[in-house]
């Protein structure tokens, strides 16, 4: 038990010395989570919301693959990122293999059927009765989309964390397309993954605790605009 | 606005929901008028409403306003209205005032409509409490606020007072009573409560599994001798 304590001490120790390794480390991460995001966030609402709210054939199967590859291993897509962007693969031209935009791009399309899952099956329900109404009562093209975005700016918000959550607590993607370069592609994940291996659990238990501050920080900010709107109105 | 519907037709995946043929293949709503569809679940009223609304395409026949087809222009002159209203997440004020919003009204003109409107419908005191946590009633009127607003010339409602309670269904049957009177609003009204038609509407059209049976004044459909009407009559009187 006492290696556990000890890691403890020496992670609190660790975190107040402010490292410059290890801050370096907490932006990457940072960085290239709300990169991925934010690119995820860019195709998966609009998407969502287009796939949601229209009626077309094979809507069914389209929404089994979006689920399917809204669980999709991360190391098969870091795989298939790896194969496209290595040397001898198609993308092999542009050199982005063990970067921070290898690292971006493997998230994103992490990221992006996460967001486009959560926001599609909210538009595709609740979201068609908010057009239809909307067209009744004289709302057209931009009206229609920001009243969507608006009814739905608690699921889109939920889909942008959910979406975030996934990408910095995952480690198997940015593993192989970033290759855990120090100084260069090595982020919360991979660092705790090898220092875990080499047995110093202490930094490991340090860089654990960030990564759990910044999931709660995360999460706080959305309770704050979603339930925090929600009692908006209330007596 | 006159609406006239010409041998319509609606097939949802083979099955047939609305077929109007033979005396009654042409159907004629009057403008002015307060036009109730009645008739038992299923027999294709809600159908019939959503395509006169501009909301379903028929897979056959035609509907003509004040004998042109719908464009836009037109279809923002009408709106529509169901039992289980779609309300934003917003202040009851703010419902009200969204159709006005997107239209660009001016402010003091938007405050005036929203607070007359409040007033009549008697949900002054709550306008700013959330549209989202309403009562049946609540909902209803705030609703209906919201689609007279802008002063439509049509008005598609879909059972508008089921489940609420009498108070809130007097409220919305005087609103209703006075915009068709005073301005001259059509409305086309889909009720299972037959003491509501025969209070509120000038005409009748009476649908049983897609097809429709009768069309005409209140008073006429109380000598109708078809079995199915009859029976629909017996078990609302009692």
């Amino acid at each position: 038990m006492d290696y556990i304590l000890n890691g403890f001490v020496e992670a609190f120790r660790l975190i107040f010395s402010f490292d410059p390794e290890i801050i370096q480390i907490v932006l990457l991460s940072l960085f290239v989570s709300f990169s991925s995001t934010l690119y995820g966030t860019v195709i998966g609402v609009p998407l969502g919301i287009l796939l949601g709210i229209n009626d077309f054939r094979g809507k069914q199967v389209v929404s089994r693959f979006l689920y399917t590859f809204m669980s999709f291993p991360p190391v098969i897509i870091g795989l298939f990122t790896a194969l496209f962007l290595a040397r001898s693969g198609p993308f092999g031209q542009f050199q982005l293999m063990y970067t921070a935009t290898a690292m971006i791009i493997a998230q994103t399309l992490l990221v992006t059927p996460v967001i486009t899952g959560i926001v599609f099956n909210h538009a595709n329900t609740s979201g068609y009765q908010v057009v239809q109404t909307g067209k009744t009562l004289g709302a057209q093209g931009w009206n229609i989309l920001i009243l969507l975005i608006l009814e739905l700016k608690g699921v889109i918000m939920i889909a942008l964390v959910t979406g975030f959550g996934r990408a910095i607590s995952e480690v198997g993607a940015v593993m192989i397309v970033g290759g855990n370069i120090r100084g260069f592609t090595r982020v919360m994940t991979t660092f705790i993954a090898m220092n875990n291996n080499m047995g110093q659990y202490s930094i490991s238990i340090a860089m654990g605790l960030i990564l759990m501050t910044i999931s709660f920080a995360t999460n706080s900010i959305l309770y704050h605009f979603i339930i925090g709107d929600q009692n908006e109105y209330r007596d | 606005m006159n609406i006239e519907t010409s041998s319509i037709i609606k097939t949802y995946k083979e099955k047939t929901v609305l077929h109007l043929e033979g005396k009654y293949q042409d159907l004629f709503f009057e403008s002015g008028k307060i036009h109730g569809i009645i008739g038992p679940n299923g027999s294709g009223k809600t159908t019939l409403m959503k395509i006169m609304a501009g909301l379903v395409t028929p897979t056959a026949g035609d509907v003509l306003y004040n004998g042109q087809p719908l464009g836009q222009e037109l279809f923002s002159q009408m709106t529509y209205s169901t039992h289980t209203p779609t309300l934003f997440s917003r202040s009851i004020y703010e419902n009200i005032a969204y159709p006005l919003k997107i239209r660009k009204w001016e402010k003091d003109k938007i405050d005036q409509t929203v607070s007359q409107l409040l007033d009549e419908f008697e949900i002054a005191a709550i306008k700013n409490q959330s549209a989202r946590h309403l009562s049946g009633g609540e909902s209803q009127k705030t609703a209906l606020a919201r689609a007279l607003s802008f002063s439509p010339q049509v008005l598609f409602l879909d059972e508008p007072t089921a489940n609420i309670d009498p108070k809130s269904i007097q409220v919305i049957e005087a609103a209703l009573k006075k915009r068709n009177v005073e301005d001259g609003l059509t409305i086309i009204i889909i009720t299972h409560n037959l003491s509501q038609a025969f209070r509120i509407c000038n005409h009748l059209t009476f649908l049983d599994q897609g097809s429709c049976l009768f069309s005409d004044t209140p008073e006429k459909i109380m000598v109708s001798d078809h079995p199915t009407i009859d029976e629909f009559i017996s078990f609302n009187r009692f």
